[in-house]
Parts: structure tokens; sequence; C-alpha cells
């Protein structure tokens, strides 16, 4: 090892690994050669009997009918511009939070096959989350809510009409009394101008926002920080120094997949000159801010307040007694606060959604202290519909339900039921309620207990609009037909205000006919079909408008800081896939690993080592969480980089009624508190005494001191970059293969991925994987053709983490290739590791010399086991059967595809043509993709930086995939932690 | 006493028949099966809701193939004409045809016409017309005499070593681009040879006999 590879580091993946625990030994013996189990359970006779009956049966299974009756049905009328065998993109836009992230969606025959950003989409540009790419399968689930019902018993929409033409009549005569609408938080100009036409005609209708991971707390420090309400939009490009306080900013906030763009851009040193910027992060639970940070604390809540007044104080934003108090971190946060002083005008300092109004006025303080006002950070017009907060808002319902002053309530969108805050009790008063609508797309907990129900129409089969973080506004255009009799917000509002027209398709293109008038659009038809082609309606782009910081901040605050509480604390968090519990029911979120624990199918009480300790507590453990009177029970995880006496229980898990997420999970809704809905103190913890497994894909091996993860420092880099990695490039006996044509590869940037996850997903929906339950994720059976391998370095308490995406490396000397006895797995010329599936006997002699553990074997049929429409897989991959092994191809269908399209007008492919699906989707350009032969290409420029460097390199497989070195960047005042 | 009595002798000797005849079966089902017409449907015509007859259509009235197949040039489907296709010309002649009552079927209720396939791939194999057809495979080299076909029937086994036998050598297949929909086409002394066709095609036959090319 060279001298200047100083901060050599070891690496671990969980903490038995760590701790070297000789359990841990026995552990991974017994879970990795996984037949020893069976071995025993048989004898020689018995084995050789099964098999044969087996061989037999298999014989027999082969004997059925046909299953394809060849029919062959053309159209009987070829619909305008449909071209079969040909993709084709219609853009739209998904929501959460209210917030639009603009979508292209691609249709193969019509149907709807696969999610991707919308390039020309302010909050994509081109990048995708996890959710949206999830969200195509939620508009295939047949889970989802098909009928309309009135209590509890099947009806018809034409019957729901009349009810609510009565109801109609009724609330007409005293003017809209009791009547409330309840959605969730509301960005479309359309339905908010309808909501209004309902005010206008029912006077005493109120409008009711709720979101449970509601950002109440920033909009109420923006009021009380500017004087009026504000958005808070960030440029990034321009931050050299950030600092993040338990920050969403590139995971959940409004706009985080551009954020997260430009945040990635400004950390790639060795393609930008050697230049990059330095995060630092102050937090209670992991973020992915925290983890792509040079520098991070984790930290009580309490603690966090105290930390930022003391920084603060430090950079003159608040007042020099606040610099007086003692901290634990004083000379971190000394540092921090130099670093941040001295790059003025070019830091930014955000807070997430759920931190409290005084972290989030201190953080506004310190930008505008620092002069980020203006170039990092600027404020626009609030883009969501006016609302009082959210908290007070639902409360306000559930007190009048209560009392009786709510006779017509109208629930489109939100799950109070499930999700409003505990002590609330909206269950119970919701049946206070004599006529309560509740239109979703499943039948979740609030459509049971309302006295109507009625399916939603996915936001992918229906006309709609919504604006991003930035105020841009997209029309969403629907792109199938309600596959189950869905309805839109759009129609039950028409018929509550008696209008004529109730199909969203007139109402949006009406609402935008007038709109296009008055802001002299010229010809509404250009407008409108140039709007949906794009999918962004042009120049809608909220202004950036001044508002100054009103300067007594300090008075607004409490004059000393909180003190230090005492006691557990359980933080409410959201979860990575299921968000607020409304994407609870995607099987692909659900088998999706989590960034930090890798838990599938299941959340877990997350609880620092060091207090896991002090409790007696281990991973697996079931603990009795009590707050106040209400008890849950819920698995213990034990998390490296969590703050200590904080439990973090991620929501959005245990729901009752629904899809696939019902009873999956524990709900931890049932301990929040309407007062503090993100910390709350912990009554008591008690361990049950019983286990519970928990299905985490990461692990169940060792990494046994192998250089899986290379990392250097900015300083490093520019002064001997040549340092960073070690290389190793043994000599073969063997010929070495030529590739005189194209030679695909890729280059998977480690600064750059914040393990968002995305990609796994966007893998999964291009390549047909199919997923397999918790049972089989135990078995180490996850199918996912791309992982993302998280690494922690360091001290269990604070390590630093590193993300490591790992798809198949297509190597040259490819070690499963040599194994398979039927060829399944050959080589072809452009270097391409191929599968061939139908050659495929299933020996799993490639999966077991695989050193990367990229292979997937297909021990059931998972993909036929599951409830999915056949119409939904993606026809261009073909989907395996049982007793089939599987990989990552690089996506060898968009290659195809690509290649033919080149031939046939006769020209070579161009750089950059080839996209695969984890490539389109990161949202950090963490990945790239290309011809390794061909000079000015992207890949080959990534592959000539001096941190590139291959997995296993001296096994001398060669791979085609290959990684640039995490290059930390590191704060010279701030003492390296001990490893 | 002997061991074996005389009808052992019987025993053996048709055991030891029996045997090869087994044998001779077995080698029968895998050498010979598989190649059956019965069993690779080649000349097989399948029973169609419409005899439609190639025959008249093209050689007869001269269509060419892609008034039809509408995309054969463009994706990896060669499209099934519509039943609006058919009903360009037949809304106006043979309007009451009987042969034709599926067809008017179709375009009163709206409902596909339902043929059945005649050649079938199985999924795992992804098969592309219009690469075909841009490097100058006509039509026939698959479809056989399509053009005189007054129903259609299979050409081709479509087995595996059918389609590398060109996938390995394709000079012999391929012609000028302007002859590929022509089904009466034959090589004539003036036809570039297939070589330069190759190179004037850029076909390179290294990477058409890769897994991948099909399978994915």
């Amino acid at each position: 090892m060279s001298p200047l590879n100083q901060r050599a580091r070891t690496y671990w993946r969980s903490l038995e690994e760590l701790a070297e625990k000789p359990e841990f030994a026995t552990f991974v013996e017994r879970e990795a050669p996984r037949f020893r189990d069976i071995v025993n359970a048989f004898d020689r006779r018995r084995f050789l009997q099964l098999m044969a009956a087996s061989m037999a049966l298999g014989g027999l299974s082969a004997c059925g009918p046909e299953p394809n009756p060849r029919q062959l049905l053309p159209y009987v009328d070829i619909p305008e511009n449909v071209v079969l065998g040909r993709n084709r993109y219609y853009a739209s836009a998904i929501t959460q939070d209210g917030y639009a992230t603009g979508v292209l969606v691609s249709h193969i025959a019509g149907r709807p096959i696969k999610v991707e950003g919308n390039p020309d989409h302010p909050a994509s540009l081109g990048g995708a989350s996890a959710s949206m790419q999830a969200s195509i399968l939620t508009l295939y689930d047949p889970q989802r809510a098909q009928l309309v019902a009135a209590h509890g018993q099947i009806a018809t929409w034409e019957n729901f009409v009349g009810a609510l033409h009565d109801r109609r009549k009724r609330l007409l005569a005293r003017k809209g009394d009791g009547l409330r609408i309840l959605t969730g938080a509301m960005t479309s100009p359309s339905l908010i101008a309808q909501i209004a036409s309902v005010q206008k005609q029912f006077p005493g209708m109120r409008w009711h926002q709720w979101e449970p991971l509601n950002r109440d707390s920033e909009h109420a420090a923006a009021i009380m920080g500017f004087g009026k309400p504000v958005d808070r939009a960030f440029d990034l490009r321009k931050a050299e120094r950030i600092f993040g306080i338990g920050s969403d900013l590139i995971s959940t906030a409004p706009g985080n997949l551009a954020y997260a763009r430009d945040f990635a851009a400004a950390r790639r040193p060795a393609e930008t000159g050697g230049t990059m910027s330095r995060v630092y992060a102050i937090e209670s639970t992991p973020t992915l801010l925290g983890a792509k940070a040079d520098h991070r604390l984790a930290m009580r809540p309490d603690e966090i307040a105290r930390s930022l007044r003391y920084v603060a104080g430090l950079l003159g934003a608040g007042p020099q007694d606040w610099t007086q108090q003692e901290s634990a971190h004083a000379t971190w946060l000394k540092a921090a606060a130099v670093d941040l002083a001295a790059h003025r005008g070019a830091t930014l300092v955000h807070a997430g959604r759920e931190q409290p109004v005084e972290v989030h006025l201190l953080a506004d303080a310190i930008n505008d202290k620092l002069g980020a006002i203006g170039t990092t950070l600027r404020l626009i017009a609030p883009v969501q519909a006016d609302s009082e907060p959210q908290r007070q808002s639902i409360t306000e319902l559930a007190d009048d339900m209560a009392s009786g002053k709510v006779d017509t309530l109208f629930i489109l969108g939100p799950n109070p039921v499930y999700d409003a805050p505990a002590d609330l009790d909206f269950a119970a008063k919701l049946r206070h309620v004599p006529f309560s609508v509740c239109l979703s797309l499943y039948d979740d907990e609030t459509a049971v207990a309302c006295t109507w129900r009625i399916p939603a129409a996915h936001e992918y089969e229906r006309w709609g609009d919504a604006r991003a973080f930035d105020g841009t506004v997209t029309i969403q255009q629907p792109q199938a037909r309600p596959l189950y009799g869905g309805h839109s917000p759009y129609e039950i509002l028409a018929i509550l205000l008696g209008s004529p027209i109730t199909d969203d398709y007139t109402m949006v293109r009406d609402y935008w006919h007038q709109r296009a008038q008055q802001e002299n659009r010229g010809d509404f038809d250009a407008f409108w079909h140039g709007s949906l082609r794009v999918g962004v309606v042009p120049k809608t782009a909220e202004p950036t408008i001044s508002a100054a910081l009103q300067s007594n901040l300090a008075a607004k605050l409490p004059p000393t800081a909180a003190p230090r509480a005492n006691g557990l604390l359980a933080l409410f968090r959201a979860d990575e896939g299921n968000w607020d519990g409304s994407c609870a029911n995607n099987a692909w979120l659900l088998e999706m690993p989590r960034p930090f624990t890798r838990l599938t199918w299941d959340n877990a009480a997350l609880i620092a080592p060091s207090t896991a300790e002090q409790l007696g507590l281990s991973t697996q453990d079931v603990i009795e969480i009590a707050v106040g009177q209400t008890k849950v029970n819920a698995p213990v995880f034990v998390l490296p980089g969590q703050a200590a006496d904080c439990v973090t229980l991620p929501l959005g898990w245990g729901h009752t009624a629904g899809g696939l997420g019902a009873g999956v999970g524990f709900n931890a809704y049932r301990l929040r508190p309407s007062p503090s809905e993100w910390a709350t103190p912990i009554t008591y913890v008690a361990k049950t005494g019983d286990k519970y497994r928990l299905a985490t894909t990461q692990g169940q091996d060792r990494i046994l001191g192998r250089d899986l993860v290379q990392e250097g420092t900015l300083e490093q880099l520019n002064d001997s970059p040549q340092s960073i990695v070690k290389k190793s490039k043994p000599e073969s006996l063997y010929p070495e293969y030529q590739y005189p044509d194209r030679a695909w590869a890729m280059a998977i940037d480690l600064n750059s991925c914040i393990g968002c996850q995305a990609c796994v997903i966007a893998c999964q929906a291009e390549n047909n994987v199919p997923i397999v339950g918790k049972d089989q994720v135990l078995d180490g059976r996850v199918m996912h053709w791309l992982r993302i391998d998280r690494y922690y370095s360091g001290p269990a308490d604070a390590p630093d983490t590193t993300f490591e995406p790992v798809p198949c490396m297509h190597c040259e000397n490819a070690p499963c290739e040599v194994v398979c006895p039927v060829h399944a797995t050959v080589h072809d010329h452009e270097g391409l590791n191929l599968m061939v599936y139908n050659r495929c006997v299933g020996t799993r002699f490639c999966s077991n010399n695989c050193p990367y553990k990229v292979r997937r074997f297909n021990f059931y049929p998972y993909a036929f086991e599951r409830d999915r429409p056949p119409n939904s897989w993606n026809p261009e991959v073909s989907v395996r059967d049982r007793g089939v092994m599987e990989k990552c191809t690089y996506c060898i269908q968009r290659i195809r595809t690509t290649q033919i399209d080149a031939e046939r007008e006769n020209r070579k492919i161009r750089d950059g043509e080839i996209v695969t699906a984890c490539q389109q989707t990161c949202p950090t350009q963490a990945i790239i993709f290309g011809d390794k032969n061909d000079r000015d290409s992207a890949v080959v420029k990534r592959k000539a930086t001096p941190i590139d460097y291959v997995l296993l390199d001296d096994l001398n497989t060669r791979p085609r995939t290959s990684y640039s070195a995490v290059i930390r960047n590191p704060n010279p005042a701030i003492e390296e932690k001990q490893s | 006493m002997a061991i074996f009595r005389p009808s052992a002798n019987l025993f053996v000797s048709t055991a030891l028949i029996g045997t090869v005849i087994l044998g001779a079966f077995l080698l029968l089902a895998i050498w010979v099966v598989p190649v059956v017409g019965y069993n690779t449907e080649e000349r097989y015509a399948p029973e169609q809701p419409i005899p439609f007859s190639h025959k008249h259509h093209v050689s007869g009235l001269g269509l060419d193939c892609r008034y039809c197949h509408t995309t054969v040039e463009e994706t990896s489907t060669a499209g099934m004409p519509s039943t609006k296709i058919c009903m360009t010309c037949h809304s106006q002649i043979w309007t009451n045809a009987a042969m034709l009552k599926s067809d008017r079927q179709s375009l009163a209720q709206d409902v596909p016409i339902r043929w059945t396939r005649v050649y079938t791939l199985p999924d795992y194999v992804f098969f592309d017309h219009s690469i075909h057809i841009a490097k100058g495979v006509g039509c026939t080299e698959c479809h056989g005499p399509i053009g005189d076909m007054p129903l259609t029937w299979k050409a081709h086994t479509l087995y595996m070593s059918w389609c590398l036998s060109c996938h390995r050598d394709p000079a012999p297949h391929l012609r000028p681009k302007d002859q590929v929909f022509n089904p009466h086409w034959n090589r004539t002394p003036s036809t570039p040879s297939g070589k330069t066709l190759m190179t004037a095609y850029h076909i390179n036959t290294k990477i058409l006999s890769d897994c991948g090319i099909c399978h994915r």
C-alpha cells in the first residue's frame, strides 16, 4: 500500500461483522451454504426417489394442452400514430405531496409499460425516483379498489350519483353548511378552481388539506421569517458548502431529483477539474444527504436545535450569547461555521421537513447572513394552494365531526383513518358523519369507514394538472382508460356542483382554455397540444420574489434553547419505500431494500448501537414501545449512524385494509400524537422476549478485507491521483479476447450514487424482474438484477456510509461461462456476457462461480406466482420461468433496438444513444454506458480518470463495469475520526 | 438340474430383439419425429376465418406486400392488415361475398378478425422483420413462394438450425433492395453477388450468430 493512502479504511456491512463475533462466523457458515439443512434432511435413497419422481412428473407436466391458442388479432382500425412494435412516449406527471414530477410513459402496442423521467420537466430532468418507477405497477395492481360501495354493500356509480344529487339539494338549501372537502396537499390549478366554485355555490363549505408528512413547520417558519408564505427553491450548482440539518434535499423534498442532479454534478472532481462541494450534516436518523456528507454528526433533535443556535451565533445570525453555551461538538461546529463563512454567497443551509419551526427559522437566518438568499436559495410564491397548517386543519375537522357540525364529507385522496394523529381518533369521529365519501385507489382504512367508497382512477388514468416545486405546471394526460372502473375527483365535484359536464377531459381543457385566453397564449389548440406533448406548460415557473428576512429573529425564539431532554425519543419518519403509506401496496417498493437497513417487507424500530447496548437489545428483538397509553410491538433494528436515545419509527406500514401492504410491518402512526408529529418522548420500551425475523438483503457474508470500496480525499486526488485506487493486473495464461467492433461497458461513479434505489426499481420494471416475497428474501433469493450495496467505515455510532450499485460486471474472462455445462451463459462478440434462458437447465454452477454474486435463480416460478396481469410485463424481455438463472444483461433489448435502428439507417450507433434503464432513471447520472472502443464516448472518458477501478481485479475477471472511487472533501480543521 | 430351462432361451432372444427395436424406436423418436412435417407444420395451412389467397392478391392483382403488412420496414412485426385495410377494396368489390363474412362482421361489430398464426416463434425469440428487409432478405426467403399460395402455408420449420444456416452464411440469401418484395425474384447473372451485397449492407456475420441477437 502506498504511504499516501493514509486513509486506509476497514469497511463493514453489518454490526456483527464489525464486532467479529464468533456467532457471526457460524451465522455466515449456516446461511451461506444453505443446503446443509437439506442434506441432513434426506438420506441418499430418499433423495434419489424424490429426484426420480420429480423427473417423471416434470415430463408429465409438458403433456398439457398448448397454452397459446395461436391467435393473431389485428386491429379493426389502426389507431392514428400507433406503430406496433415501436415504443411511444406520452408525457404526464405523477404527484407526491401534491408536487408534480414529469414523466414519460412508454407505451408498447398501446399499453403503458414503463415510466421514465421527463427530461423537459424541471423537477425530473430525465431522472425518476423509485416510487415513480413503481407507479406503473400500481396502475395494473388488480388489488386496487374496483367497486362502488354504500354502507359496505356493493352499489353502482348511478346509485352514488343519485344519492349525491339528493345531498346536493339539501346542501343548497342550507348554503353548504356541514359540507367539508378533505384533500391532500393541492397544487392542481384546475382542481383548485373547481373547489373555489364549490365554495362559491356552497359558502358554508370548508376545505381541509392533510398530508401526514406535511411541511407545516417549513411554512410556519417562512411566515414568521419573511412575513408572508413563500416557498424556497435551491440552486445547488452554486453551493460550494452545504449544511444539512436532517435534510431531505436529495431524498424527498419537492424537487429532490433536480437537486440531486446538481448536487452530484458538483461532486465529480475527477471529471470537473478537481473541485467539489463540501457537505456537513447533522441529523438524528440517517438521511441520503447525511450519507454523502463529508462530515456528519448524529444528534438528538434538541441537540440539533442547540447546535444550530451555536452556529448561528458564530456566524452572527443570532445573538452572541448563543455561542457561550457548551457543546460536545463545539470544535466541529466551529470549523463548519468558519468554512461556511469563508464561502459567503456559495453556501446553503437546508433543514428537512421534520425539523421544528425553530430550526427552519435558524436555517433561514444563517442563509440570509451568508448571502445565500438570491444565490443558492431563491424565494418564490407558494406553489401549493393556500392552507392553514395541516395539523390544525385536520384537528378542526375531527373536532367538528365529533360535535356533529359535519354532515357531508368528501375525502378525495388522503387516508386519515390510517394516518391522522393518533389522539384525534379520526375513525370514531368519522362515524358521526352521515354522508361521507371516500375516493381512494385501494379499499383502505378510510374507504372502509366511509358511507360511500368510490374507486379512484390512478393518475395515469385520468386528466388533471399539477405543479412542480418551482411552480411549473404539467397537464396530466391519461395513459390508459380506467382499468378498474376508477373515477376522478373532478367528476365527483362536478356532480356536487350540479354541472352538466362531468368528464375530466372537458373540465381540464375548459379550465386551460379560459386561462390561455386570459394569459393571451394565442392559438389554444397549439398551446394545448404543445403543452401535452412536452409535458410542461410553458412559462408557468414562479418568478423569484424578494422578501426580506425580518431581523429580530432572536425575539421570535425562546431566549434559551430547550434543555437537554432525557429518556428515549420516538422519531417519526417517512419510509424510504412506502412513503406515508400511500405506496404501501406496491410489491416492488415493499421488496426494495431500504438504503440503510437493507430491510425488505418490514419496518423496524431503528436504534443506535450504543442505545441498543444500554437497553440490552439486538436486531430482531421484539420490543413494546409505549407513548402515553398506546403501545405498539415492533422489531428492533440496530442502525449504525443513528443518534443515541432516538428510536426511529418508519411510517407507512401496518395497514389493516387495502392491498398487498395490509398486515405488513407495524403501524407507527398509532403512536404519533398531534402536538409533536415528528418526535415525541417514549414512555417506556420493554423487551417482550420474542424474536422476529427481519429480511435484510445484506450482511450474510463477509468482506474479509477485500477492496470493494476504494476512496480518497480531494487533496489526494489533486496531489497524487494515482495513489487513490489500488490496481493489480495479473497476467493470464489464456489469450485475450479481441473486440474489434464494439465493446459495451459501464462506468459507475460512487461519488454520485446517493443510494436512492431508483435504478433498482427501474431495472425491475424494465427487465420483468419478479418479486419473491419475504420468506424467499430470508433465504437469500431476492431477484434484483441490480443491487445497491451499502458499506460502512469507521465507528459503529458514527460511520461513513458508501453506496455501491452492483450490476453484472460483464467480465471479459467471465468465471460463470466456463462452468456452464450447457452453454447457457456465453460471451458475445461485443463483450456482453449473455444469458440464454431457453438453454439454462438450472445447475446454478454459474452463480456459485460468480465472485460478484449478481446472478439470480428462479427457485420457484416467481414471475407467475403473483397476481400480476400479463399485459403489464415488458414484451421486449423474456419472462423467466422456474429453474432458470438470470442476471443483468446491460439491457440487451435496448442495445438491440438501437442497433437495429442504426443498421436500418446504415449508420453507426451514436454515443449516448443506448441508455440502460438504470442509467436513464438515475437522478445523479452516476451510471454511464457506452462503447469502450469509441474513444470519444463518455464511458471511455470516465474510465480514463485515475480513480477508475474494478471490483476484485486480482481475480483477473476483467470486468466491463468499473467504478470511480469515492472522493471525500474533509475539512482539515475537523479531526479525523478513528476507525 | 439345469439352472435355465429351455424357455429361458426364448426369453433372452425376445429381450435382445426387443431392446434393439426399442432402441430403434427411441432413435426414431429423437431424430425423425421432430423433423417430420406433422410436427414442424411445414407445408401446413391452418384453417382461417377468411380463406385469404396471397396468390390472387399478390400474383394476380399485383398488390405490394407493404399494402397490407404496413410496418414490415419499420418495426419488428410485419403488421397484420386491419379490417379497414381489407375494406379499402372490399367495401367496393365482392361486398356480399360469403367468404368475406368475417370481415364484414368484424367491421360492423368492431371486433378483430381472429386469424390463426401460420408462423409462431417461442416467446424467448425476438425476431425483427425490419432489419431483415433492410439488409436485403426477401420475403420469400422465409415465407417461401408466398405469392403463389392460394392458402398460406408454412414454408420452413423455423428451427434454430434453419435460422442459423442463414445467419452463418447470409450471402446466398441476399438480393438487391428493390427486389426484396418481389415474390418471383430469381438470381440472374447481372445480380450483384452475395458477397458484394454483404459489403454494401455492412453485414457482420461475426455477431450474427451471437445468442443475444435473437434471445434476450
